[in-house]
């Protein structure tokens, strides 16, 4: 079985790039041929195929994987709508941007709001499963509608801005005001967190719902969730109340 | 055909195409999952008189727990499409969310058929109920007082085969007892295939119909009481004085086949003079288990 389409990177990228429309629609069964040809618009109003950018080989199967430093290259995976996304490294803003389904994973740390709303959008992310290995910048998840974003670091701050549903993750420190503004869906801290004052704590007890999604990021995308993850409690805060307040915040605890 | 001095009958297990689905409950321990699964399987012997047929397939690895906490697969069996859903809601929703600590979910995620069950009991949340897709699949949280139950929105329903068997003709009731014990034995914990009677266990085989009254579809299986052996057509040979029979459900009859060749060959032991098989002379299921095929590692018809 193919690996998929490999992209990797000529050289350094010299300005910020636009890689939104790349991934956007239908993708998976294209080849590296027919994606080098889709856009990306560099910052300065060029546009240049993503071919002049990156090398792309192998065949399609559903994956693409990008190689090198793609901090400088924003909006990766916006629209995701299939497939697999790897990215070796660490990438710039926005990445997985309203994304519907698919999988993004980032195997280092992504910009501001990944996963989030676009400007002229009222949802974030809608469906799939965004995972960040390293941290996140500001506002990830922001007005997300439904999915999984998981973060492996910490999260600058406002994670889950106003979020519609879905689930935000976080093992690092969550950041200020995560999940602020939100109408339902779960913030789950497994670091530390302050939790907004518009939310109120309701019980510390074992959702089943969070061992099956521990469960699942650790068999598929391995990631580092450890013992005390699962045999550990969680507080459960109800919020935010300045708004809807179906939402959650669960905060992990020893005891 | 002798199999260590027990006569292997040439005859035949009849058995019938059911609906199957796979159920795997998890819980805080491995008592909790068992409690739950033993609630849901109750009272599911026959679909004569139970409406569905179930029982414990294994234990669940932790590698393979959906949860990663100590689980329990059941497989449950109706005759038709309709029934699954309504049987599913009704025992899940009183014997599982009941249950303290226990999750439920979806253990057919291939087969096309699905049928709504948390999509129904997440009404019992009044409201305060929440959903979360994990992998593609929805789920149910619905808060109760120990905390939170959650059950898998939909679950997946493929034909299964019911009703495969053989009979333990035994020289006394302890000889036939001991052997299908030690067929129970052989035969649990083989992934799909399920038994669905106490213990494993049919004392009282039936046959279609009855000798006397127009209304029952079954009763008792003369032929094969040994204390009508003066007053009947009998069918057990001279010196037999105890029959047990062990009846096999499963998700496909090689998976039968398999467990009856483990079955039968653990019954053939000291006091068991003869091994047969209930059947209705191949009129009314499409399944047959040939005795002599499957012990000479034949699949079946």
């Amino acid at each position: 079985m193919s690996d998929g389409v490999v992209a990797r990177l000529r050289q350094r990228l010299r300005q910020q790039a636009d890689l939104g429309e790349i991934l956007a629609g239908a993708w998976s069964g294209l080849r590296p041929s027919e994606l080098a040809a889709r856009p990306v618009h560099l910052e300065g109003a060029e546009t240049v195929p993503l071919g002049e950018l990156f090398d792309l080989s192998g065949e399609p199967a559903g994956r693409i994987r990008f190689e090198g430093d793609l901090a400088r290259a924003d909006r990766l995976a916006a629209g995701l709508a299939e497939g697999e996304v790897i990215v070796e490294g660490s990438v710039g803003a926005q990445a997985g941007l309203g994304m519907a389904g698919g999988t993004l994973r980032i195997h280092g740390s992504a910009g501001p709001l990944a996963g989030a709303a676009a400007p002229e959008a009222r949802r974030g992310m809608t469906g799939g499963e965004l995972i960040i290995r390293g941290s996140a910048g500001v506002e990830a998840g922001a007005r997300m509608r439904r999915g999984l974003l998981a973060i492996g670091g910490k999260a600058e701050g406002h994670a889950g801005h106003a979020m519609i549903a879905g689930t935000i993750l976080i093992l690092g420190d969550a950041g200020p005001d995560a999940g602020l503004w939100s109408k339902r869906g779960s913030v789950v801290a497994l670091g530390p967190i302050a939790i907004p004052a518009t939310y109120r704590y309701a019980c510390t007890y074992r959702p089943a719902h969070l061992e099956l999604t521990l469960t699942r990021l650790r068999a598929r995308y391995r990631f580092p969730v450890k013992k005390r993850h699962f045999v550990g409690w969680y507080r459960r805060y109800s919020g935010d109340l300045a708004d809807l307040g179906k939402g959650e915040i669960l905060e992990w605890t020893a005891k | 055909m002798n199999l260590r001095g027990v006569f292997i009958e040439d005859t035949f297990a009849e058995a019938f195409t059911m609906r199957v689905a796979r159920i795997l409950i998890t819980g805080r321990s491995a008592r909790w999952a068992r409690e739950a699964a033993l609630n849901l399987t109750g009272f599911a012997t026959s679909v004569i008189g139970c409406k569905c047929e179930a029982a414990i397939e294994r234990e669940l690895p932790l590698r393979e727990s959906p949860d990663g906490r100590p689980g329990i697969s059941v497989l449950f069996m109706t005759m038709g499409k309709d029934d699954m859903g309504k049987r599913l809601i009704e025992r899940i929703g009183q014997t599982v969310l009941t249950c303290p600590t226990t999750a439920c979910y979806d253990g057919l995620p291939e087969a096309p058929d699905r049928v709504g069950v948390g999509s129904a009991l997440r009404h019992f949340g009044d409201g305060f109920q929440i959903s979360k897709v994990v992998g593609g699949e929805r789920f149910w949280r619905i808060p109760v007082m120990e905390g939170e139950f959650l059950v898998q929105e939909k679950f997946g329903m493929q034909k299964g085969v019911g009703g495969g068997n053989f009979l333990i003709l035994a020289r006394s009731a302890d000889a036939a007892l001991q052997a299908a014990e030690a067929a129970v034995d052989a035969m649990s914990s083989r992934t799909g295939v399920i038994l669905p009677f106490p213990g494993g266990v049919v004392r009282s085989g039936s046959k279609v119909g009855s000798l006397r009254s127009k209304t029952m579809i079954a009763s008792t299986n003369d032929a094969y009481c040994p204390t009508l052996r003066a007053v009947t057509t009998s069918a057990l040979p001279e010196q037999v004085n105890s029959v047990l029979e062990i009846v096999i459900n499963g998700t496909d009859a090689p998976a039968i086949s398999a467990a009856m060749r483990a079955g039968i060959d653990a019954a053939c032991r000291d006091g068991v003079l003869a091994i047969s098989a209930g059947n209705y002379n191949g009129k009314l299921g499409p399944h047959h288990f040939h005795l002599r095929e499957i012990m000479s590692g034949g699949e079946p018809v």
